[in-house]
């Protein structure tokens, strides 16, 4: 999970102090730049063959532009991302289709995701055709083992979108990531979108297919206790930066950061009581055209201190595997 | 909220049945459902999509969608008054002053070309006569209830230039600006972030203390029901299956889809494992089964609950379930 990966072994998938700025312009002929978003600002995190990252934060917090990194939909204004060692923003031609075959999603809405017109047999077998995996009865073969992984039935392959649950088109997409056999699976709100008894269906069904086929997960939620269930390290963004970064385990033991403890907080644990220390934020999240000098979560923290605005504190070891971005640490 | 500082009972609801009339069919989505709500009180629904939640509310609004929805039979008693026999005008005259209503969507439920002063303006004129400067006065303050800063700034704005917890913020001030005696406020959090969702919650339980209105909170997140709410009532293919104090249902869930339910949410705490799931789909509306809606996902199921739909069983101080196999208290 740290940068000095101290298993020896390499990550499967490293991002190394990336950036992604927007410039913001005005007028369109003469366009003139403002200033730019810093949507994310210097983030770093590695992610292990058949592991689950879990990536938190709220809306403008920067997961779903890193996401997009990953997929290489995006490329980063500084820093590199690594697949196996090797940098993925330079990739070209076949190398580049090769890497879209290795790095898939499954994103948040089922209803969008899929083609309407399309059976959702061709949807799956879309990616295998693109490479040319193989000819037509294997890769007619390839779908039906596909959809029974999923649990789906293997004659659904000639149903369209509109003849299933949301439950089951989030199946769909999942068959279509999987065509490929993958070694990484970016999943957005994979579950945000199902209701409570799919959601542990789709959860369960996750985890043993990582078990079987050992693929690693990136999966961007706003729900802790999804995650929790989830992932095996936690990484909490806040306006573009890390602020805390651990082992999921140790995360959920020991908080350190004050904004993931107002995250924590403001989890509404479901039986009354439960909930330890409240920490109510005040005000919004700021816009990240113009964030606060400093540490950025200085304007809503409650535990804000003079120096907070000035220096912007540096993400720092406080426990074995357990970074956090925070001037109460130093 | 403690049961003696509850006050009397300002919305019952008894045998409610909201049909969808179809060429294909009949659509049960409101099929019995029935509660009672109290004066200060926040009674939660809670149950999967499709279980009839939102089309309940819609119904006590009187606010069908159109295609068929029609509500066939029931009383909805607002202070002991049927307002299902009221005309369509005296309908107007109720909603927003005597039973109000948040949506998810705040997005959706103000109008983008209007300003926010405008909108609340609206719902103050149509309740009462006054000078224009008396008007925008109270919409400031409506603002200023509702926590919005600097309200005098942001009453010229429109419905782009606010955040989504602040555009629920105003949707709120509009719904309570006629001091309505039920609120009904359907998954009002839904599209909020966390922490944004947590400061949205405690404004409306500090208002409902300042007001002491009802609130009907429809959700499907037990965790807004732990923070939000005195009661629960569990719905299942179109009927509350389950009744009773929040404490009571998520230490004690009684009817079986209640506690597959519960059980299928992920914790904060505890074991990380398998979650337990629900095998098998909901009854379709269609085509309900005669007997208990459950069945085919119930664990315990047996002869007679295929036979007959259970009758409601008093399990425990105020609550109830539907259920064959529970043990009467």
């Amino acid at each position: 999970m740290s940068v000095q990966a101290h298993d020896g072994g390499q990550p499967l998938l490293r991002v190394e102090g990336v950036r992604k700025h927007f410039a913001f312009t005005k007028g369109i002929l003469f366009a003139k730049t403002l200033g730019h978003v810093k949507a994310v600002d210097d983030v770093s995190f590695d992610i292990r063959a058949g592991e689950t990252l879990g990536l938190v934060g709220e809306s403008g917090c920067g997961k779903t532009t890193t996401s997009r990194m990953i997929l290489n939909l995006e490329a980063p204004t500084e820093g590199r991302i690594l697949l196996d060692g090797e940098p993925i923003h330079a990739l070209k031609g076949e190398a580049l289709k090769a890497y879209r075959t290795k790095v898939q999603a499954v994103f948040q809405d089922p209803w969008s995701s899929l083609n309407p017109r399309m059976k959702v047999g061709r949807t799956i077998a879309e990616s295998l055709i693109v490479n040319a995996w193989g000819d037509r009865a294997r890769i007619d073969e390839r779908v039906r083992e596909l959809l029974v992984q999923v649990g789906l039935r293997p004659e659904q392959a000639q149903q369209y979108p509109h003849e299933f649950s949301g439950g089951q088109r989030q199946r769909v997409a999942l068959a279509a990531a999987l065509a490929s056999r993958p070694r990484l699976i970016v999943l957005d709100e994979p579950v945000s979108a199902l209701d409570v008894s799919i959601r542990a269906q789709m959860m369960n069904l996750l985890k043993d297919i990582q078990a079987k086929d050992d693929v690693a997960y990136l999966l961007v939620a706003h729900d802790l206790a999804t995650v929790r269930h989830m992932a095996d390290h936690t990484v909490v963004m806040y306006l573009g930066k890390i602020v805390e970064r651990a082992p999921t385990a140790a995360l959920f033991d020991d908080v350190r950061h004050p904004y993931t403890k107002a995250l924590f907080s403001a989890v509404l644990v479901a039986w009354p009581g439960q909930a330890a220390e409240e920490i109510e934020l005040r005000g919004e999240v700021p816009s990240p055209l113009d964030p606060p000098s400093g540490c950025r979560f200085h304007t809503r923290c409650p535990y804000v201190m003079a120096h907070c605005s000035q220096r912007e504190p540096a993400l720092r070891e406080v426990s074995p595997d357990h970074f956090v971005a925070c001037h109460l640490f130093e | 909220m403690k049961p003696d500082m509850r006050g009397e009972t300002v919305l019952e609801v008894r045998d409610l049945h909201t049909h969808f009339f179809l060429r294909r069919g009949v659509v049960k989505a409101v099929d019995g459902v029935s509660f009672s709500l109290r004066r200060g009180e926040v009674l939660g629904l809670v149950g999967e999509s499709g279980c009839g939640k939102s089309l309940t509310a819609l119904s006590l609004m009187r606010l069908l969608p159109k295609g068929g929805a029609q509500t066939i039979k029931g009383e909805v008693l607002l202070n002991g008054e049927n307002i299902l026999e009221r005309t369509p005008a005296e309908m107007r005259e109720i909603r927003g002053r005597r039973i109000s209503m948040v949506l998810q969507d705040p997005q959706t439920s103000l109008n983008p070309v209007f300003s926010i002063g405008d909108q609340l303006r609206e719902a103050i004129v149509r309740r009462k006569r006054a000078s224009h400067v008396d008007v925008m006065k109270e919409a400031v303050e409506a603002l200023r209830r509702v926590e919005i800063a600097a309200p005098e700034q942001r009453i010229g704005q429109y419905p782009h230039q606010l955040s989504g917890g602040m555009k629920q913020r105003v949707v709120g001030a509009i719904a309570i600006s006629g001091e309505p005696g039920v609120l009904i406020a359907d998954e009002p959090t839904t599209a909020l972030d966390v922490t944004i969702q947590l400061q949205y919650l405690k404004l409306l339980k500090r208002l409902q203390a300042e007001t002491g209105m009802a609130i009907l909170f429809i959700t499907h997140d037990f965790g807004v029901v732990g923070r939000m709410c005195d009661r629960v009532a569990v719905m299942y293919a179109g009927r509350i299956v389950e009744c009773g104090p929040v404490r009571q249902i998520f230490e004690a869930p009684q009817h079986p889809s209640t506690r597959a339910l519960i059980a299928s949410v992920p914790k904060m705490t505890g074991p990380v494992g398998r979650l337990t799931t629900i095998e098998g789909q909901p009854p379709s509306l269609m085509n309900l089964p005669v007997g208990c809606r459950f069945a085919s996902r119930c664990p315990l199921v047996e002869q007679r609950c295929l036979d007959a739909y259970p009758a409601e069983v008093r399990v425990g101080d105020a609550h109830t379930a539907d259920c064959w196999k529970v043990t009467p208290a």
